[in-house]
This record gives C-alpha cells, structure tokens and sequence, in this order.
C-alpha cells in the first residue's frame, strides 16, 4: 500500500462525525433527564423510535406536509414524555436507582411492544424530505443526510447550552440536579422541573428519532440504537452536557474507523471496549462529577 | 397498502383452522401439515404471504379430493421467528395431532429440531431456510429446500455475471448473521473459478443505522456489480441512493428474500434496475401456461401476492405431491418414505410457479431467473433464462 | 392458626424446613414433581423442563443482584458460556455429562470473576453496564470464534446416562428437575452461613459492610463467580435440552427476562426466584390461551406477538411500582392472613 489513503480516512471520519453527532443529540436527551431526574433511562433508543413512527403516520399515512409533521411530532413527542414522567417515574420517586432503570427497561419492551401493534413489525422507509445530493468538501464526498444530520445537531446543542445558562427553566434544572432538598427550599417547583425534563429530552428525543429514521429507515428493532447511546454518556459523564457532544463523537468516530479497517462485525465491539476502558480510568466519564459516597 | 386487508382475511382463515384443530386428538384420516410460522416479529412479512400460500394451496388439494381421498390439514402457531417459539409449537402441535409434513420458520429451527425428526422419523420438513449447511441429505434426510440454496442462489447470479461481463468485479455486502454469513465463503470460491474479481466484502451490523461508512468502503472498490445478501429490506435502499448519488456504476443484485415486488418497490427511485436470483414466478407473470399461477390471480383478483406466498404454496405443492406418491406406492406415510417420493420428483411441472419443469436429486431445487425492476411498470421483469445448477 | 414453634436447639432455629406442615408440603411437592411426568404429555414436559433451567439460571441471579445487591445484565451471556463449553466438550471430548456441566459452570465461573473485576471501581448502575458489555463481548467472541463454529453455532448430541441417551424431554426431566432442586437447596443453605450474611451486608450498605471487616472485592467477586456457576450449570443444561447452540441462543434479551423474573417474583428470597421464573416462563402461553377465547377471530395471531411484549414489560413496570417485593411478598401475604386468622393481618 503506497502511503495512507488520506482521502479514505478524511471521508470515513466525516462520516463517523456524522453518525457521532446524531449519537450526541441522544445522548443530550439522555443527559437532562439524568441531571433533573438521576434516573438514567434505557428506553430513550425506544422514545426516538415512537418519534420516528408519529413523524411517519403524520408524514405519510395522515398526509401533512413535512414542516408541519416535524413540528407535530416534536409537540407530540414531548407531551408523551411528560405523560411517561408522570404515570412511570413519579411513582418511583425515593426508590432505589437500580428499581428506576428497570422500569424504564420494561419501559422499552412496552413502547416496542406497542409500535409492533399499531404498525407491525416491517421495516419501512421515512418520506424523503432532505436534499439528495452528496455535500462535498474538498474532495471528499459527505451522505447529504449525515452532512445536514450533523448541522442539526450541532445547532441544537448550542441552543441547549445557552438555555441552560441563561433561561431561569434552565437554572432550575440545573439547581434540581445538584441538591434536590436545597431547590424545594429555594420555591422550585421540582415535579414540574422533573416534568420539564422528561419534556425537553423527549424534544430532543424526536428530533433525533427524525433523522435517525430518515437515514436509516425505521423498525421496531431501531430501539437497539439506545445502547450505543448509553456507551456515549457513560464516556462522556452522565451528567454533563458537554461530555454528551464529546462523547458522542468519539463513538462516532471509533465505531467509523473500526467499521472501516477492521471490518463491519468489529464495530459493537469497538465501542464497548471503549467504554470499559473509560469506565476502567475515568469511572464517572471525561466530564462527568464524581459522586462522594456518604454514610 | 392491501397487505393488511389480505393478511387479515388469511390470518381469520388460519384461526379458524387453528379453532378447528383445537378437539384434542385427530381423526386418523387427515393428513396433517403443521407449521411454526413468523406471522409477527422482524420476518412477519414473509409469515404472513407464506401462510396465505400453505392455505390457499391446501384449499385447492381439498377442493379436489385431497390426497388419495384423505383431507389435508393445516395445523400453523405464530413464532415471532424465534427460536424456542418455534420449537414450543412444534412440541404442541405433533403432541396434538399425528404430523407428517412440517414448515420450518428459520435456519435455527431447521437445525435445532433435525435431531427430534430423525428420532421420530415421521415428519419431512421444509421451510423458510435456504441454508447451505441444510443442503445436505445426509445431515438433514428429512428436510428439504423449496428452491435453491443461498450459496446456489449467489451462484446463479455469479454464472449470470460471468456470462454478462466477464472477469467482472464483484463486491459482496452481508448481514452480520448466520443467514447473512451463511453463503459467502462458498461465493467467493465460486467466484475465483468463474475468473470473477472479489473486489470488497463488507459486513454490516445488524440493526445498524447509518451505512455512509461502508458505502465508502464500497465507492473505494468500485465494483461492477455488487450482492447484497442477509437482509430484507433495510439498509439496502440507503445503500442504493447514496451510491448512485456518489456516482457509482454498479449493478445492485439481491437474493430471494429482497426479491419480493413490493418490497423492492419500496426502495423508490433507486429501485431502478435492481436485480436478483428469483426461483419462483411473480404473480402477475402471463408468459407462457401456467395453470397454477391462474388459479392463485382467480383465488385473488387484482390482489399482488407475494414472493413469500409462492414459497409456501409451493412447498405445499411439493409436499403433496410427495405424499400422494408414497401412498400410490403403498408405502405408509412417515419421513424415509416420504423423501425418497420427494426425490423421485424428476421434469416435474410444477403449473408455473417455477418456470421450467423441477427435479428433486438432493435436498434443494437448484433453478433460478434473474429478474431486474422496472421502476417505471412497477414490476419485476425477466433479464435472462431459467438457470439450472447442477 | 399457628402461633409459634418452640425452638430448643441453634439448628433447629437455623433450620430450612422448620415446621411439620412445611415438611410434609415439601415432601408432597417431591413426590408431585416425581409423578408429574407420567401424568403430562409431551407439550407440558417441555415446559417444565424450560422452566426448571430458568428457575435455576434465575436463582444464581438472585445471588448476584437479590441478595449482593449487584445488578447485573450478563446472566444470558455466562449462561452461553456454559452452554458452549458443554457443546464443545461433547463435541470434541465425549465426556460424561457430569464433567461437561461442572466444567460449563467453572468457566462461567471464571467469566464471571472477570466481568466482576471493575466492581472494584464502580457500582450500581454503572456496573450493571459493565455487564452489557460483557454479553456484548461473549456474542462477539460467540459469533466469530472458530472453535464455538462462528454464526452457524454447534449441534450436540444428546447426554448419554449408562448408555441410554436423554433425547427426549421426558428422560431429561430426570436430569434437569432433581439438579434444579439441587442448586436451589444450595443457594438457601448459601444464605445460613456467613458468606451468606456477608452478601446481605453488601448488598444493605457495602461501605458499612467494609467497615466491619468484610473484604469487599473478594466477596464481591465471589458473588459474581456463584452466581455465574450457576448460570453455567443452566447453560449447559439448556445445551442439553436443545441440542443446538448459536450465539443468538442468548441475547442481551434473555438476561432481562431473568432480571425480570427475579424483580417479579421478590428479589432476595428464593421462593421468589421460583415463583418469578414459574411465572415469567408461563406467562406467554398464558397470553395464547386468553387471546385466543376473546371474541377478536380476525386478528387473535396477528397481535399475540406485540402483546407479549407489552405484558413483558407492563408486569416489570408494574410490579416496580405496586409490588416491589414481588410474588413472594403477595404470597406471604395470603400466607400470613391465614395463619393468623380470624385475627387481622
């Protein structure tokens, strides 16, 4: 082999950018339920998948121009998690963590369980609604979906960032999740905070779950995504939102270049060795606070 | 879409079948045909077109008398195409009824329950495997496959290419499972002797969502024409658009179960002009005399029924037949008697569901087409012969 | 209504079965469970069969997460370690049966210390993902390794007792059922000694437990390797039953179904691991019978499949919810409202 294909592996990593930005946006949604709530929930691969399906039955069953599905399908999306939050999770208020994560597992098994019923269990392909043509920079071609996927992403986390700085929602949230007693006292409402979270993340959920969807068709199975989402906020730290973008690129991007030169069936693999070597040198993540034990 | 409707009247016909098999014991008279059917879950699509075949074929055997004067009977449960699913209805049908002929849902099951066949000895198998390991009369005496195996299947298309364009390039992309992995070792020595190029192979995870990387990986080999097999829909559509659009040439080529019209269709735009090895014919086929295929388009006017649904019909056919054989020849009904029927299937007609008279040597039917999409009429066209392998 | 048993010895306190009634249940049990293949037809062994490895697999469980209190999601994958090695050592080695299961769960058992080594740095959640990608990476070795056949898996041929093989689920009743009941006998005895003790202590408050003198990594990974023993054993049992062992044979799914149970039926209690086991294997064939009388004749089969699903996960949800203590505790319930009737609970 004369030399490093340069171009290869620029085009590899651009891709592997792509598919780590979309990771980050989950991850992101991941991220804020855990920082309000400290409850980490399995079934978010299963809560971009419901988005991806309301985006279908509003887009292609119902008809209704895309603007308007994907609007739909955020507000839907949203009022859906807020209704999780409120019947699953408030319940569970108290208990143990470990109690918590099961239930949002039986959570995933309900939701797949109930897409299987309303559309069975064939995959199906989302309206085309994004531009076609391969986006090229220099000389390395970029999939147009994973290019405009990737500007979304970026877009959103931004604008989370600065709403958490500087919206007082934000503030709220972020007062909930570092002492639960001291925001009550402070007047926070803080069921309407956990509320708001599960809301938020929902959003962000579904925004996720369109794009998702739209480059990789949808199926009852796409739920399986949500593993590689949980490798990404344990890397980056559970609690951190930056550690959700960081995160989700480096997984991006080793599962790109394990996929490309090791070969398809070493990409799972790839990234759970990252994770236990994360978990193995930096335990609560890159970024994530560590959390001091007391008796 | 008409699927559902379809799919709801033959699902009503298979609960009444189902609620009419339910008196515990069976009249010693019927001939009895069970089955483990994915009629839900990842392969619920093809569940569902192959109960409908199985039904409607044994409709038309009972219609005329049934076997030597005894009545066929269909006995299938739902699987959700798992394994112990599928292995639980075995147990409970054969515990209910007395079983000579079965339908498989998946590789695993076809090998997990050969033990229990060849220690009964009274059931002959097929299903909706093509395995290549289960192409093996020796390791398999009581099943067979209702069309060629994968790898013969890859063979097919490999002599069509070898004919077309010869010491082409060829790039094989697969699922990262056991019917994904199943043909390619023997496709690629296949490959080498016809004087092919194995440019690239590339395995995709299963569930995997984004294909961009491997689509590079593809556009750097750049070959003539590239087979697609393990899947049976997704990712080959995202694959097809990104490569045209990055201005690939190839030819895009599937195996039997991506060949299904509607499904193929799916795929949109980029459906044009992909090809693949089809054993069967397609419903709305008018060349030539194929009596069978009139009697399915009378059964469903107007109604596209799919490629899965000539499997089971077939097989059922297949089945029959090699029942109706035995008890000519005065033997009684168990599994060495019924293979050895099955295998004196020599220029059988089969009415036109496969367009050229069949022979039954070993375990598999090794004869195919290549069909190519129309995206234009919305069908599947011929693009060559009916192949034969030996 | 029983008031009480007067104790007179430590042993006698200490004691498994410690009333008449409870023996004479346990006995009747027994000879129920002795007779009960003779009576069932084939459909039904196989359930009992089913049910009896996952009882077991599901009590080695119980150990880890019920009673240490470590969460853990890899059941299924030591289970295909057992599984495998058995497959392997039947293949290749021939050996009796009872050599084969004690290597599967020694194997397991050393999968399993492995997979307990980052206990020393995490906890909780965070090691409950620790344990996914154990299983992520027992598939992966499943699926591509050349001695396990790669995707094709293994088929083995059936245990052999004193020359008569055990192809059918009746003659393996005999196996599984007794060392079923074998292993649970264990598990309870585990919980009378200190060892025993020690797990409780971990699982209640670990860094007390440590400041009573309790060496944390070394029980933890003792946990970790009993119960994976015991999936070991499961698993070999289960490649006994089957025959066929593929790496799909045991997905990530399959150790949330056993997560599930042991939840179900009452973490920490061994009558929970059984009746959550009972239970959860039950519960599909359940579903089949109940949608099958409701008047939906058009789309009873159609929607069997999504509804097991849904039920699978409303009965984890809901018994987190309602019932956090599980089977046991409802049936400790009906219990206790008779002993002490017709005075109130």
């Amino acid at each position: 082999m004369s030399g490093f294909d340069w171009l290869f592996f620029f085009e590899i990593s651009l891709a592997g950018l792509g598919s780590g930005g979309l990771l980050a946006l989950a991850g992101l949604a991941l991220v804020i339920i855990y920082k309000a709530t400290r409850v980490v929930n399995l079934a978010i691969g299963e809560m971009l998948m419901i988005s991806a399906y309301l985006f279908f039955a509003m887009a292609s069953s119902m008809g209704l121009p895309v603007w308007l599905a994907i609007v739909g399908t955020i507000v839907a999306s949203g009022a859906f998690g807020a209704l999780i939050e409120r019947t699953m999770l408030r319940p569970m208020l108290g208990e143990s963590p470990i109690s918590t994560f099961m239930v949002t597992v039986g959570l995933s098994s309900i939701l797949v369980g109930l897409v299987e019923l309303v559309w069975t269990a064939d995959p199906r392909r989302l309206p085309e609604f994004m531009p076609t043509d391969p986006v090229l920079l220099g000389e390395a071609m970029v999939a147009p979906k994973v290019f405009y996927g990737f500007v979304v992403t970026a877009a959103l986390i931004a604008l989370v960032l600065l709403v958490f700085r500087f919206w007082r929602g934000g503030v709220a949230l972020r007062a909930t999740a570092s002492d639960q007693a001291a925001a009550y006292s402070m007047g926070i409402n803080v069921p309407r905070v956990f509320s708001l979270a599960w809301t938020v993340a929902a959003m962000i959920a579904a925004v996720a779950g369109i794009v998702v969807g739209a480059v990789g068709g949808i199926s009852s199975a796409m739920g399986v995504f949500g593993l590689s989402v949980l490798v990404v906020v344990i890397v980056g730290g559970l609690d951190s939102v930056l550690g959700a973008l960081v995160g989700g690129v480096l997984v991006g991007l080793v599962e790109a270049w394990a996929g490309a030169y090791l070969g398809g069936e070493f990409k799972v693999i790839a990234t759970f060795s990252l994770l236990l070597l994360v978990l193995v040198v930096r335990p609560y993540g890159l970024f994530g606070t560590h959390d001091i034990e007391r008796l | 879409m008409s699927i559902p409707r379809r799919s709801l009247l033959s699902v009503a016909l298979a609960a009444a079948a189902l609620a009419s098999g339910q008196p515990a014991f069976a009249q010693a008279e019927d001939i009895v045909l069970g089955g483990s059917i994915p009629m839900t879950g990842v392969f619920a699509f093809a569940g569902i077109g192959v109960n409908a075949g199985i039904q409607d074929y044994v409709k038309i055997v009972n219609d005329a008398g049934g076997i030597k004067g005894r009545k066929l009977r269909y006995v299938p449960e739902d699987t959700g195409y798992k394994v112990d699913a599928s292995v639980a209805a075995f147990k409970k049908i054969t515990g209910q009824n007395k079983v000579n002929l079965y339908y498989g849902d998946s590789t695993g099951f076809a090998k997990t329950i050969n033990p229990e066949l060849e220690r009964s000895g009274q059931i002959l198998m097929a299903g909706a495997s093509f395995a290549t390991e289960i192409n093996d009369p020796k390791k398999y005496p009581y099943q067979f496959l209702v069309g060629p195996d994968y790898t013969e299947m890859i063979g097919i298309l490999l002599k069509h290419i070898a004919k077309v364009k010869p010491g082409a390039k060829v790039a094989f992309v697969y699922s990262d499972s056991e019917f994904g992995r199943d043909p390619i070792d023997e496709s690629r020595t296949g490959a080498k002797k016809l004087g092919l190029n194995v440019a690239v192979e590339i395995m995709t995870p299963p569930g995997s969502v984004d294909v961009s990387g491997e689509v590079i990986k593809l556009r750097r080999a750049d070959p003539d024409f590239t087979i697609f097999h393990g899947y049976v829909l997704a990712p080959i559509p995202e694959f097809v658009i990104q490569a045209k659009k990055l201005g690939m040439k190839s030819q895009f080529m599937g195996t039997f179960w991506t060949m299904d019209n509607s499904m193929v269709m799916k795929m949109g735009e980029a459906a044009d002009g992909f090809m693949g090895v089809m054993p069967f014919r397609y419903y709305y086929d008018t060349e030539g005399k194929s009596p069978m295929l009139e009697k399915i388009r009378a059964l469903h006017p107007n109604e596209y029924q799919s490629a899965p649904y000539m499997q089971g019909f077939l097989t059922a056919m297949l089945m029959t037949e090699a029942a109706k054989r035995t008890l000519d020849a005065g033997k009684p009904l168990d599994g060495k008697n019924l293979k050895a029927a099955l295998n004196t299937i020599k220029n059988y007609d089969t009415g036109g569901i496969i367009g050229t008279p069949i022979t039954i040597k070993g375990n598999s039917i090794p004869v195919g087409r290549i069909y190519r999409a129309d995206v234009k009429q919305q069908k599947m066209l011929p693009a060559s012969d009916w192949i034969t392998l030996e | 209504m029983r008031i009480g048993a007067a104790k007179q010895s430590y042993e006698a306190d200490a004691a498994l079965f410690d009333t008449r009634t409870q023996r004479v249940w346990a006995g009747l049990l027994v000879l129920g469970l002795c007779a009960f293949p003779f009576v069932a037809d084939e459909y039904w062994l196989y359930l009992a069969c089913l049910i009896a490895i996952n009882v077991a697999s599901a009590c080695g469980l119980n150990i880890l997460t019920g009673y240490t209190g470590l969460v853990s999601l890899g059941q299924a994958a030591f289970m295909g370690l057992g599984a495998y090695t058995v497959a392997v050592m039947e293949l290749r080695l021939g050996t009796p049966f009872a050599v084969n299961l004690l290597s599967g769960g020694l194997v397991a058992m050393a999968g399993g210390v492995v997979v307990g080594l980052p206990s020393l740095r995490v906890k909780g959640l965070y090691l409950a993902i620790a344990t996914i990608a154990a299983s992520v990476l027992a598939h992966f070795l499943f699926s591509n390794l050349k001695l396990t056949g790669g995707t094709t898996g293994l088929s083995l041929p059936p245990a052999r007792f004193f020359g008569t093989a055990l192809d059918t689920s009746f003659r393996i009743y005999w196996l599984i059922v007794p060392l079923a009941g074998l292993m649970l006998l264990g598990a309870s005895n585990l919980f009378r000694t200190r060892i025993g003790r020690a797990f409780i202590a971990i699982r209640d408050r670990d860094i007390s437990a440590e400041v009573l003198g309790i060496p944390l990594l070394r029980y933890k990974l003792m946990s970790f390797g009993l119960s994976s023993f015991y999936a070991g054993v499961a698993g070999g049992l289960w490649a006994y039953f089957f025959r066929v062992v593929t790496p799909e044979s045991f997905p990530l799914l399959m150790s949330i179904f056993f997560l599930a149970a042991i939840i179900v039926g009452g973490m920490g209690t061994i009558l929970g691991c059984i009746l959550g086991a009972v239970f959860m294997t039950l519960v599909p064939e359940l579903l089949k019978l109940v949608i099958g009388w409701l008047p939906l004749t058009t789309n009873a089969t159609l929607i069997l499949s999504p509804v097991r699903t849904i039920v699978f996960g409303a009965l984890i949800v809901g018994f987190l919810i309602f019932e956090p203590h599980g089977l046991a505790e409802m049936w400790r319930r009906v219990r206790r409202y008779f002993h002490l009737w017709p005075f109130r609970t």
